[in-house]
């Protein structure tokens, strides 16, 4: 039988939903690729020809969710703000879309976004990694802070990054407000550091 | 650094002669200072709200430093010097504290309420700590917002002022419009800065603990103690809350006094949004040159709340701070800041009041009063010098109240023999007394130092009177 696009979508949509379900309520280690299948009401091995991996699966999770993300900080976006405002705006854009998931997110982004541990989920890993910094590109690019020094600051932010990701998914803070503070100040290190920004940008 | 930040030379000139020390002193302090203020640029909003980086920390810093050397006059000059390296690692480790602007300018607060403040720009330039500090962007203050009060201010609120209207020690105020039109401020507090406050007076504790030997320790512990508790009590915005519907209940028969609503409905235990009071603060309004009459009349609403709250609702509003009170363009009191609630059981309202029947002048009373406030053995009682410094300080409080008619409270004198004498009281370890004598201290202190900065004249003692009998 000749499965439409449409219906394509559709499976596609409910193995994500099941992933996004059963990841939550089982942990991602606990749930096995035939636990997705029977969730998302199609044969195991269906499961196969849309995500090679039950890592790609929930990376896909959250790529889209940044995307989302992406969409509101855009549509937030204000010429006013500063540096280490409109990063804290995008990075907090992108952490309330992946609320949701955060109870499953250190298992996934230890094999997904650790550059010592390639996979085929790693790709992912790596668009994230290359569309994020891709961003954050733009953005000093807009105030007019590319150049030589670019490449180890933007180092410097993904290692921040990934560090805010991490102390995120364990923060058991009220509302994980504390990590709002190890994001600002974090994102106040990465600004100090960029020879244009550093010591100017002080968030008035 | 701004360029209109102050030096830390000019700081250090600042401080009393006493405090100041020798030239060799000063410059060490000098270094020190310097050195601990000259760090890289912090350049987040939050990190630079959190480290020496402001004009109000560094303030602060200078203020805690005479603190703790005041504490300890009189030791010899090694003893001196190796506690200046504990000074050093006290302050590096305030410095390093993540919410330490938030204690370093509530200690900056606590002590322009304190004795040791004595001259008059000491209390002129500390009281920019009471409203004026950097406040959190907007981005992060929308997600804590979200946490607390589950959706975006934006949503929760038709309007939403994204500049702060002030900024403080523990938290930061903007001004909204609730969905169903009123207006309001929303007092929003740093994140998780209750949490941390335990946590950095603990370090604080055990850095200086190698100076538990000397002669001030149990004074200088009961100091920290002291504002520990009052930034612990502060951080509760749910309490705030409910004290202030008691005081507007207690405050309500007074017309010209008010208390603004509460909403607990967008209120938590870190936002607290209430009425908007359409007043300014005690500096602007004197730069409005305001004529004798009106701040009489100020200061007298000032005193006339206090003292209704004190006679009737037995509760002292311990942090009468000039940040606390609005002054109306109808010639109306707006007070707005109710963290610092101190009531008094029967017991102690009983005795603080012993000073109504035993009279200062009567060396049995005073006796009997001392002894019951400030909890004196027999072989304390037996101190005459002791007895002496207590006597002034509650003879400084009676003053006013038991002259009848206008209490001139511009004069700097009174002030300053306030702070004197209870300053006196500290530094010789004369300070054991009923806890809630320091909360009156605190409160009175602060009321008068209202009255004197609107340059007041007011009957105290007819407004006392009234109020006891009404009570």
């Amino acid at each position: 039988m000749r499965i439409t696009p449409k219906a394509k979508q559709e499976t596609r949509a409910r193995i994500l939903d099941a992933g996004s379900r059963l990841f939550g309520e089982l942990g991602f280690g606990a749930t096995s690729t035939r636990d997705l299948a029977g969730e998302a009401g199609i044969a195991a091995g269906t499961l196969f020809n849309y995500f090679a991996t039950k890592e790609a699966l929930a990376m896909t999770l959250v790529v889209e969710a940044l995307e989302r993300g992406l969409e509101t900080f855009e549509a937030r976006r204000k010429g006013a703000d500063s540096l280490s405002e409109e990063l804290f705006s995008y990075v907090a854009t992108g952490l309330r879309e992946l609320e949701p998931y955060r109870t499953f997110l250190p298992e996934v982004f230890e094999t997904a976004l650790s550059p010592f541990r390639p996979s085929d989920a790693s790709r992912l890993g790596g668009r994230v990694r290359h569309e994020h910094l891709e961003m954050v590109k733009g953005i000093l690019a807009k105030r007019g802070s590319s150049g030589p020094h670019t490449i180890a600051s933007l180092q410097l932010y993904w290692t921040l990054y990934v560090g805010v990701l991490a102390f995120w998914t364990r923060d058991e803070s009220a509302h994980q407000e504390e990590t709002w503070a190890v994001l600002d100040q974090s994102l106040g290190l990465f600004v100090g550091s960029i020879p244009s920004e550093g010591g100017t940008d002080h968030g008035s | 650094m701004e360029a209109n930040d102050p030096k830390i030379g000019d700081l250090i000139s600042e401080l009393p002669e006493d405090l100041r020390g020798s030239a060799e002193e000063k410059a060490g302090l000098e270094r020190m200072l310097d050195a601990l203020t000259h760090r890289p640029a912090p350049t987040g909003r939050v990190l630079r709200m959190w480290c020496l980086g402001s004009l109000q920390a560094k303030l602060a810093a200078a203020y805690g430093l005479a603190w703790l050397r005041g504490s300890f006059t009189g030791t010899e000059r090694k003893a001196q010097l190796k506690n200046e390296a504990h000074y050093r690692g006290a302050l590096r480790t305030l410095a390093g504290m993540g919410y330490m602007r938030g204690a370093m300018t509530k200690l900056g607060q606590v002590m322009s309420s304190y004795p040791q403040v004595t001259p008059k720009q000491y209390v002129e330039t500390l009281r920019a700590l009471h409203f004026e500090a950097p406040p959190m962007h907007f981005s992060l203050l929308r997600e804590y917002l979200r946490g607390e009060l589950g959706a975006d201010p934006e949503d929760v609120f038709a309007e939403f002022d994204r500049k702060a209207l002030a900024a403080a020690s523990l938290g930061q105020v903007h001004r909204a419009r609730l969905k169903t039109g009123e207006d309001v401020v929303v007092k929003v507090q740093y994140p998780g800065i209750a949490k941390t406050i335990h946590g950095d007076f603990a370090n604080l504790r055990l850095l200086l603990a190698p100076m538990r030997l000397m002669r001030d320790w149990d004074a200088t512990m009961a100091q920290l103690e002291e504002i520990e508790r009052v930034l612990t009590l502060e951080t509760d915005y749910a309490a705030e809350l409910a004290n202030a519907e008691e005081v507007r209940s207690e405050l309500s028969g007074l017309e010209d006094v008010i208390v603004p609503r509460m909403y607990p409905e967008h209120s938590t235990p870190h936002v607290l949004t209430m009425e908007h009071l359409p007043g300014v603060h005690v500096q602007d309004f004197m730069r409005s040159r305001p004529a004798q009459s009106l701040r009489n009349r100020h200061a007298a609403q000032i005193f006339r709340a206090t003292s209704r709250l004190f006679h009737s609702g037995r509760m002292l509003a311990a942090d009468p701070n000039p940040g606390n009170y609005l002054f109306l363009p109808d010639g109306r009191l707006g007070l707005i800041d109710f963290g610092c609630l101190r009531r008094l059981d029967p017991d102690e309202q009983e005795t603080v009041n012993l000073g109504y029947t035993n009279p200062l002048d009567s060396e049995q009373a005073a006796s009997v009063l001392l002894q019951r406030c400030h909890l004196l053995s027999e072989t304390e009682m037996a101190d005459s010098e002791r007895l002496r410094i207590l006597r002034e300080v509650h003879a400084w409080y009676w003053q006013p109240l038991t002259i009848d008619g206008e209490f001139d409270f511009s004069d700097p004198e009174h002030l300053r023999r306030g702070f004197e004498s209870s300053w006196s009281i500290l530094r010789r370890r004369y300070h054991k007394a009923m806890p809630v004598l320091t909360w009156m201290n605190r409160t009175f202190c602060g009321t008068r130092a209202m009255a004197y900065l609107l340059q007041a004249k007011v009957n105290l003692a007819q407004i006392d009177r009234e109020e006891l009998e009404r009570a």
